[in-house]
């Protein structure tokens, strides 16, 4: 199982983007980070429905803070 | 019973909004972005929704909209998270303890200083030069009611926004009688920071308010805690609005007030409750002018006001008025309101005066009957 998200520090600026997302006509999903680093502790992950690079291009251009694409997971 | 106390919080409430709080609570009342669960994302999305529904409402950007307490617990946000040693604040002659006893515990530490501005409801200029006499070197903030919880006057705000641009100073308005009646749009408006209740005009349950601040503005926790992000760091997280709200959101309160504030929209906006609200008031005042005995407070009304009104049968203390009224099955509120600030102003101190304060389900019928009954205790009390 692999896994691909954009990474937020908090849950508003992850519903802030999945909002924009939604009005592009993107789907996604926000949820608990899977994989927090040990530095950090909890963040969210959004879950795209479609082209990940795509929606965080979107993201930055309405000036969403994000903590960036994170991939992680076995690849299978 | 007739209820004319929405001042102190709206009732009823709409069937949407009980419906949306019982809903939170029956369906998904689980911790609202703390779990990675289905019914925690849903919490979150209603929290979120309704976020985003206050950000349209006041033009104002998502993440600077925080969930309070309640009206007091923002200003409090406000006052203490903003202002820094050495500020001045200047505030009006008509305010709630609210803004005052921050002000003072503040002035008593020897952090701030604050200077209080007569307000002349008649005359918008006079107001403004008022506030503009008090201005000084470090003023930081004005800070004040857009309408008096006891009087229901509306202050300039416009004009006192022209004035906090012109010698860069924050401009900080109390809501707490304004919001869901008269629209501010932070942005064209020039207002930097809003303090509201989410049980009054904006039809939420109690123990919902809120905090919303401009890019000006940055603002401190007054309490640090557990936000569901960041867990592995020590200090508090500086992004809003994690940093300003520490602890369990009021989910089944929010999932009311975002109910709430379509309620609103569905009616017609705030225009429309305010055209309706005036109404009613307007019959009320034309009532109690017929009402030999009884002094009215008519004139703290300029041409436009808020649905509050207050008044005294003469030589009487307006918690026995208040009494009697309770009698009749009629609901208004008497004595000093919590402002300490507008009675000493309108020198009311002695009796205090009751409030009535008709919300936009009153009805022509119930204030008619509230004057008549009103015109038989104060003939009874005429000697």
């Amino acid at each position: 199982m692999s896994y691909i998200y954009i990474k937020f520090s908090n849950q508003t600026q992850g519903e802030k983007a999945r909002s924009v997302l939604k009005k592009r006509g993107i789907g996604s999903r926000l949820r608990r980070n899977p994989n927090p680093n040990h530095r950090e502790g909890c963040n969210f992950a959004l879950f795209v429905s479609g082209d990940i690079f795509k929606a965080f291009e979107i993201i930055s251009e309405n000036h969403i803070q994000t903590m960036g694409i994170e991939r992680f997971g076995d690849g299978r | 019973m007739i209820y004319l106390d929405n001042a102190a919080t709206s009732f009823p409430k709409p069937p949407s909004v009980v419906n949306a709080s019982a809903n939170a609570m029956r369906f998904f009342g689980a911790n609202p972005g703390r779990g990675g669960h289905k019914l925690s994302a849903k919490a979150g999305e209603t929290v979120f929704e309704c976020r985003e529904k206050l950000s349209e409402m006041f033009s104002c950007d998502v993440e600077r909209v925080i969930f309070t307490l309640n009206c007091t617990h923002s200003l409090n946000t406000a006052i203490k998270g903003i202002l820094k040693k050495g500020d001045h604040v200047i505030i009006s002659a008509l305010e709630h303890n609210s803004v005052l006893r921050p002000l003072e515990t503040l002035q008593r530490r020897g952090m701030i200083t604050y200077d209080v501005a007569a307000v002349n409801p008649n005359d918008d200029e006079e107001t403004a030069k008022n506030f503009e006499r008090l201005i000084r070197k470090n003023t930081r903030m004005i800070l004040c009611t857009y309408a008096s919880n006891v009087f229901g006057t509306v202050l300039p705000v416009k004009k006192l926004s022209s004035l906090c641009k012109r010698y860069g100073l924050l401009f900080a308005l109390d809501c707490a009688q304004s919001a869901g009646i008269f629209p501010v749009d932070m942005k064209k408006d020039g207002v930097d920071i809003v303090c509201a209740p989410g049980h009054k005009g904006l039809f939420g349950p109690m123990g919902t308010g809120v905090l919303l601040f401009s890019e000006r503005v940055t603002v401190e926790s007054l309490i640090q805690g557990g936000t569901g992000s960041l867990s592995l760091q020590k200090s508090q997280p500086e992004i809003y609005p994690d940093s300003l709200e520490s602890g369990t959101v009021n989910l089944p309160g929010i999932a009311g007030l975002s109910a709430g504030l379509d309620f609103i929209k569905s009616v017609g906006g705030e225009k429309a409750i305010h055209e309706r609200e005036t109404y009613i008031m307007n019959i009320l005042k034309e009532d109690l002018g017929a009402i030999k005995n009884i002094t009215v407070f008519e004139k703290m009304h300029g041409k436009i006001f808020a649905p509050t009104l207050s008044f005294f049968v003469n030589g009487v203390h307006s918690e026995q008025t208040a009494d009697e009224l309770d009698e009749k099955n009629i609901a208004v509120r008497a004595g000093y309101h919590c402002s300490y600030l507008a009675h000493n102003f309108l020198k009311t101190t002695r009796s205090g005066t009751v409030r009535v304060s008709p919300g936009y389900f009153t009805t022509k019928e119930e204030v008619k009957f509230f004057a008549f009954c009103l015109n038989k205790i104060a003939m009874s009390r005429k000697i």
